[in-house]
Order: C-alpha cells, then structure tokens, then sequence
C-alpha cells in the first residue's frame, strides 16, 4: 500500500532531461546564429555591415567599379592616404578629438593631398577644417531633393532621397535627421533644402549632409546611387575611414553602447526578467514563519549581581567584608557542632584549639571591623578561605 | 489556491533566445512573454488539485522529552493525474521534525507515506501549524499551493530525570517497612508482627500476652500506615522561571514532584497533584495508585511558569478542600524572602496545624559558584552579595521552620533526592 519515502536518491525525471537539452540546444543555436552574422562589425555605415544602417552595397559597387576601397580605423592612417593623394571618407564625423581634427586638416593642407568626404559634420568638426561652411538646419522628415542648378557638383544626380528621422539610422540618434550647410566665400552649394544646402564642395572638402545617401537601405532612392559613386569613385583609391575608440588618438571614445548589436535591448530584458522570475520563486516560502512558543525564563542572579555592583560603586568595603565574615562564621559553627545562633566569643572560644592562629588574630578575622582598601578586602577573603580549610582537616 | 513558478521557469525562458536574436522588437519580447506565461499557465492547470488530496495524520501523541517519536503523514490521490508532491508540514521548531520538507509523487488512485520522526527538544504542547503542499506540473514549470486542514498535536513529556534515584530510595523504603530488614516500633495501627525485645525499644510496645506465653519478653511492631494521602502543591508562578543550570527551577520542582509519586506509589500511597500560582491551573486528583505518574507526567508536560505572584490564600482554600487532617502536604516552592514573609508565612503556620508540610525548595547552583569567587575585587562583591542572598535564604527557611514545616532547600540535581529524603524520614518517624 505504502512505498518507501522518496526522500533519498532519486532518478531524474525525463522532463528534466528533455528540458535541460532543450535549452542547451536554443544557447548554442543562439551562439551559432551571432558567431554565423558576426564575421562583419555592424554600425552606421560601416563598410562591411549588410544591415540597413551599413554601407555594404556602395563599398561592393565602388570595388566592382575599380576603386580600391580601403578602411581606416586610426586617425593616422587616414591622415597618411589623405596625403598620399587618395580620397577619404570620413563615416562619423562628430566626436573627433581636437587632435584627430588638427591631423586632418594639416595633412589636407599638405601638397599634393586629396580629397576629404566629410558626412554629416558638427559645428566644431567643420570649424577645424574650412572656415566657409556652417551647419544650416536640418530635413527631419522624408524628402526627395532637386539638385538645382548646380553643374559638376551634382555628381550626374538630379534628386537626392532621404528619409530624415525615420531612416535606417534613425536609432543611431546623431545620425539622423539630414543635415544642411550655408556657404560663405569660394565654396559651393547644391541640393538645397531646409536653408541650406545637403552637398557642399568647399575646394578639397566634400561635405555631404545626409548619411542616407550611403546606407544599404536608402543607396536605391532617388538618384542617390549616382551621387555616391561619382563623389566616392572619382579618385582610383578609396579610405573609408570610420572612427573607432581605440584610436590613441581619439579623446572622447563613443560609448561602448554605441557598438552593440540591436537584439542587445530585447535579449538585455528578456534575461532580466527571467532573473527576476528565478528571485521571485527562489525566494518563495512555503507556508507560514512558525512562531516558536516559548516559555518564559529569566537568569536567577541577575539580582545579586547588580546588588554586587552596587556595592562596588558605593565602595561598601566593609558591608562586603561583614557579609563574608558572616557567612564563614556561619559555616565555622556549624562544623564545630555549633548553633546558628551562637555568639562570636562562643565560637572563638571554640575555635581556639583547632587553629594555629593567636586568639586576637582569629578576632580581628571574624569581628566586623571597617575594611580601608580593596587589597585589605582580598586579603580577609583569602584569610577567611585558609582557616575554613584548616578546620575542615 | 495559488498558483506560482518554479525555479526551473525561468531557465526554460531562454528557450526564447534565438526568436530574440533574429527578430530583436519589443514586440517580440511581449510575443515571448505572453507564449512563456500560457506555458506556465497551462503547467500549472495541468497539475492535480492539492486540494482534492486526501491526507491522514498519524502524529505520535506523546514523546518524552530526549526520546524519539514516530509519525506517519499518508496522501491519497483519488484523482486519475499522477501527483508531484512537495509537502511542508509547519511544526514548530522544537518539536524536532527531521523534515519538515519532503517531496513524494503519488499515481492516480494510489496512496503515499511520508515518515516523520520528532526529537523534541523542549517539554510541552508542539503542534502543525500548517500542511502546505504544492503540487507541481507535468513540466514542473509551475506549481499549485494549498493549505490543508490536518491539525497535528504532540505532547513532549517530562523527562523524569530523577528516576534513577527511585530504586536506592525503594530500597529505604523496604527497609521502613519492615519487609526487608529492620522491624520497627512506630506510630502506625496496622500490627504486622511480635519479636524479641533488644535494648532501645519502647518499653510501651511490649505485648504481655505474648511475653506470657513465652519466656522472653515479646514486642509488637507495626508497618507504618498504607493508603496515606500526599498533595503535591507546585508553585508555578515567576519563581519558577528562573533558569537554574539546564532547566528552569518548574523543571526542577516536577522531577522532585515525580520522584515523590513514584516513590509514595511504592509505598501505597495516594498523590495528588496541584499547580497554582493566581489561580489554580491544574490538578490531578484522585488517580488510581498505577496510573498516578503516567497521568502526572502527561499531566504536567503542558505547565509553564506564569510571570505572576502567586496568591497564597487561595492555595491554601484549595489545599483545605483536597485534603483530610493529617495529610503530607508539600509545597514545592522557593524559599525567597520577599515572598515568603508576604504570603506564604502565615499560611504554613495554620496548614501546620493540620498537616505535616515540607516545602521543597530549589536553590539556584549560581549563587553558590559566585559566592566562591575569589580572583578579583568584582568577584569578591558578588561573593559577597550571594553570601547576603544564601544568607537570607537560610533565615526564610528557618522562619518557615519555626512554624513547624521541614524546608528542604537544595540545588536542582539534589532536589529530588532530598525531597524524598524528606518523605522517607516522615515515614521512619512515623508521622505519616
């Protein structure tokens, strides 16, 4: 009727099994799925990334079309393929460090140097290189943009498509929204829009206000395709420089978010909920605290101890020496067959023969006599301990 | 009912890594959210009902305290889904459940044993709080818990420590009696034999007609008196929760309580028992002579000091009801100034009139420890101050002494013995 408790060695259920298999099976297939997509670095306009905010199809055409594009990830190099006459493009132009930016534009200044690309420049970045182009504004929303009137800078494209805020690189947030350029003195605008314009050749600057244009998702608007390979394949070599926070350079590295793949947010809070589920039913009780019912005790001494340091506080000496006195008399009498209520003559008296002591010395034991000092008091308790020993014998 | 995951829930979760990788949305966190919680739900619904278990408690009644009881906790399932239990049964901790936990699968229409051993480590009631049991689902992702009404009782005895002084002071007892060794002249009224007449004996025992007879002289001797009355009176007030040495001086009292009932049933006396401190909390009255210490032990397994004063003056209304003039009566209370002088003095005086009383009174071993230090000046102020506390003591119990009651003042591993002591003295002198 009964089995033997289960409490002891059990076999592990097949459910468990399975389970543990199962989720085996989906952490490598997780792992194999990012190892298999992981051979490119995904980024905004990274040259080897196939996601919409890459920039592989402009990178694979312009390769296909002669150019030889190289990549850049360091200041230094950059500024050396920009001095060796090639073309650069410089992917995120916003967080260089003032050091990057001085490299840039020297070896820009240099002679015989190229052609520099810059996309989507801030303020600062363009104050550093030319002095004739500022930020203008900005197209947040999505638009398709004549060229205008404006020949060779064109590129041979008569519109330019972006799609603002909502575009591949919306969530890379700087990247966003088209930006536009105001012109001053020998440089030169087109695509205007916005109050400003989204090309700008300023001599050996090339500034290029939408990072749209190069992206997988958005090279096929437009005539956006044309402007990219005109601009980016003029020249026989390509550097496509993508600033990175390694660069010893670099002063201010892009935060480490930044870099990150985009499942990184959902699987992030997928997991921290399963800690907080696992919290939750570890942490679980099961049933009620039991509240233990027990009875009352108290220690016995506790009042002879606190009387014991008042005495001490007070300095009672003397009542202290009376009471061991009492006590050892007490004791004395009744071992010498005495009554309790016998008087201390009767007792030395009695005494007197037992003992090795001289009578007045056994009196000035047992007599209450004021005690002066802690010494005196420890000296009476030891005495008192000897002659208790010697009757005892 | 409640419904809750597992552990295991959340690691089965990571089932929902690579949806999230290849499709990384919020949406597809709400998507596997929303699958994760049907699963557990479903897991759970797919469990049996705890409810509709079938639970039989088999709890041992009465363990003596440093034994070792058994229990049996037995589970039907009567549904057709097999159950996957974890139980929880809620002693309290003293009670000394070896598990309190246990995990047990019973099949559809079967029926499981869960084994429980109790090692209770405080005497008194200890009781189940609670039965939970959750029942987890096929996947063991979630479980349902409930609460099931099984009230478990267990009564944790008194240890009786003293009884192994019960055979040296049976043997006394023997002797006493006469039936053993020694014949003697007593007050009793029960003639049990003639002999010779030795030097010493009372010259009013000499049976003439015997010595008639006969051409020695003869005396009677008599048994001492069967079928006396003993009441046990306990004082169960604040005084009895001082914590002397192991136990409290209530603990101490009830081993010298039992060790007097065992050795007064030898002797073929009857013991009553009362506890009181402001009202009277139990008695045990009236017990046949066999069954007397067994319905003591049990009796007294459930009594805790009170942190009240006890009200002298009703005890000694209850003491008047209980008993017939001439009765031992015992008080088993601490000899301490403060409620000796109040209360207790004038009671004595008149209950002495009456009966013969011996107030048991359990010392406190600390005292007589600090009374002999001697290593510093604090030590000697304590000493000096327990000589003032041993000294007062000692006066009580004379006062007391003067009213014509026998204190027996010891510490609590003497107690017993000199309690018995005391009866067995009662009984050679013949005045019980």
């Amino acid at each position: 009727m009964t089995a033997p408790t289960p409490t002891g060695v059990r076999a592990i259920p097949r459910s468990r099994v399975l389970l543990t298999a199962a989720i085996a099976i989906a952490l490598i297939a997780t792992v194999a799925v990012t190892v298999l997509r992981g051979s490119y670095r995904d980024g905004a306009l990274e040259p080897d990334a196939p996601t919409p905010q890459g920039s592989r199809a402009v990178v694979r055409v312009l390769g296909d079309t002669g150019t030889e594009v190289g990549t850049a990830r360091h200041t230094s190099d950059a500024a050396r393929d920009l001095r060796g006459g090639g073309t650069v493009l410089l992917a995120d132009a916003e967080g260089l460090s003032p050091a990057q930016l001085d490299l840039l534009a020297s070896s820009l200044d240099a002679p015989g140097a190229g052609h520099l690309v810059l996309v989507a420049p801030d303020a600062l970045t363009l104050a550093a290189l030319t002095d004739d182009v500022e930020p203008a504004g900005s197209i947040a929303g999505e638009a398709t943009v004549p060229a205008g009137d404006c020949g060779d800078l064109a590129h041979g494209a008569r519109a330019l498509a972006v799609r603002g805020e909502d575009g591949a690189l919306a969530d890379q947030g700087r990247l966003g929204a088209a930006r536009t350029y105001a012109v001053r003195g020998d440089a030169e605008g087109c695509f205007d829009a916005g109050g400003g314009s989204l090309l700008v050749s300023d001599g050996s600057i090339t500034v290029l206000g939408a990072a749209d244009v190069l992206t997988n998702e958005c090279i096929t608007g437009a005539d956006d395709a044309a402007l990219a390979l005109n601009l980016l394949g003029a020249e026989d070599t390509l550097t496509w420089y993508v600033p990175s926070a390694t660069d010893p350079l670099a002063l201010t590295a892009p935060s480490l978010l930044t870099h990150l793949p985009r499942w990184t947010g959902p699987v992030a809070l997928w997991l921290m909920a399963l800690v907080v589920v696992a919290l939750v039913a570890a942490g679980r009780r099961q049933g009620p605290v039991v509240v233990e019912p027990l009875p009352v005790t108290a220690r016995g001494e506790e009042l002879v101890l606190g009387r014991a340091r008042l005495l001490e506080r007070a300095s009672e000496r003397t009542a202290a020496a009376s009471a061991l006195r009492a006590a050892a008399a007490g004791r004395l009498a009744a071992r010498l067959g005495q009554r309790h209520e016998t008087s201390l003559d009767a007792l030395l008296a009695a005494l007197a023969p037992h003992t090795s002591l001289s009578p007045d010395r056994l009196r000035a034991l047992l007599e209450h006599r004021p005690v002066a000092d802690d010494q005196q008091l420890l000296r009476l308790a030891h005495d008192l301990d000897a002659l208790e020993k010697e009757i005892d014998r | 009912m409640r419904i809750s995951p597992t552990l295991r829930a959340a690691p089965a979760g990571l089932l929902a890594l690579p949806v999230l990788v290849l499709w990384p949305s919020w949406g597809t966190v709400l998507a596997c959210a929303a699958v994760w919680l049907l699963v557990v739900l479903g897991d759970a619904l797919a469990a049996p009902s705890p409810r509709r278990l079938q639970v039989v408690r088999r709890s041992p009644a009465q363990v003596v305290l440093g034994g070792t009881g058994t229990g049996r906790l037995l589970l039907t399932n009567p549904g057709p889904r097999r159950a996957r239990l974890q139980v929880r049964d809620a002693w309290n901790p003293t009670a000394g459940l070896d598990s309190p936990r246990a995990a047990v699968d019973v099949p559809a229409h079967e029926r499981r044993e869960i084994a429980q051993r109790f090692t209770p480590t405080r005497r008194g009631e200890h009781s189940s709080r609670a039965l939970v049991i959750d029942s987890r689902g096929p996947l063991g992702l979630a479980r349902r818990s409930a609460r099931i009404d099984a009230p478990g009782r267990m009564l944790a005895l008194h240890p009786f420590g003293a009884r192994r002084h019960l055979p040296s002071r049976v043997r006394r007892l023997r002797e006493i009696e006469g039936l053993a060794a020694v014949h003697q002249r007593g007050q009793g009224t029960e003639f049990d034999s003639l002999r010779d007449f030795v030097d010493g004996d009372d010259v009013r025992s000499i049976d003439w007609r015997a010595t008639a007879r006969r051409r020695s002289v003869v005396v009677r001797t008599w048994r001492p008196e069967r079928d006396r009355h003993v009441l046990v009176v306990v004082d169960t007030s604040r005084t009895g929760a001082v914590r002397l040495g192991e136990g409290t001086r209530l603990d101490a009292a009830f081993d010298a309580a039992l060790l007097l009932t065992a050795l007064a049933g030898q002797a073929g006396d009857r013991v009553d028992l009362l506890c009181v401190d402001r009202v009277e909390h139990l008695s045990v009255i009236g017990s046949r002579r066999g069954t007397a210490l067994h319905d003591m032990v049990s009796a007294t397994a459930p009594v805790h000091p009170a942190l009240v004063e006890t009200d002298w003056e009703l005890a000694a209304a209850r003491i008047r009801e209980r008993t017939r003039r001439g009765s031992l009566v015992v008080l088993l209370t601490p000899v301490d100034a403060t409620t000796v002088h109040g209360a207790l003095l004038p009671v004595t005086a008149r209950l002495a009139a009456d009966h013969p009383v011996v107030i048991g009174s359990v010392s406190d071993p600390a005292l007589d420890e600090l009374a002999a230090g001697r290593e510093d000046v604090p030590a000697l102020y304590a000493a000096a101050s327990a000589e003032t506390a041993r000294a007062r003591a000692a006066g009580t119990a004379r006062a007391l002494e003067r009213t014509g009651v026998h204190v027996v003042h010891a510490p609590p591993e003497r107690a017993p013995q000199a309690l018995a002591d005391a009866y067995l003295a009662l009984k050679a002198a013949g005045r019980l």
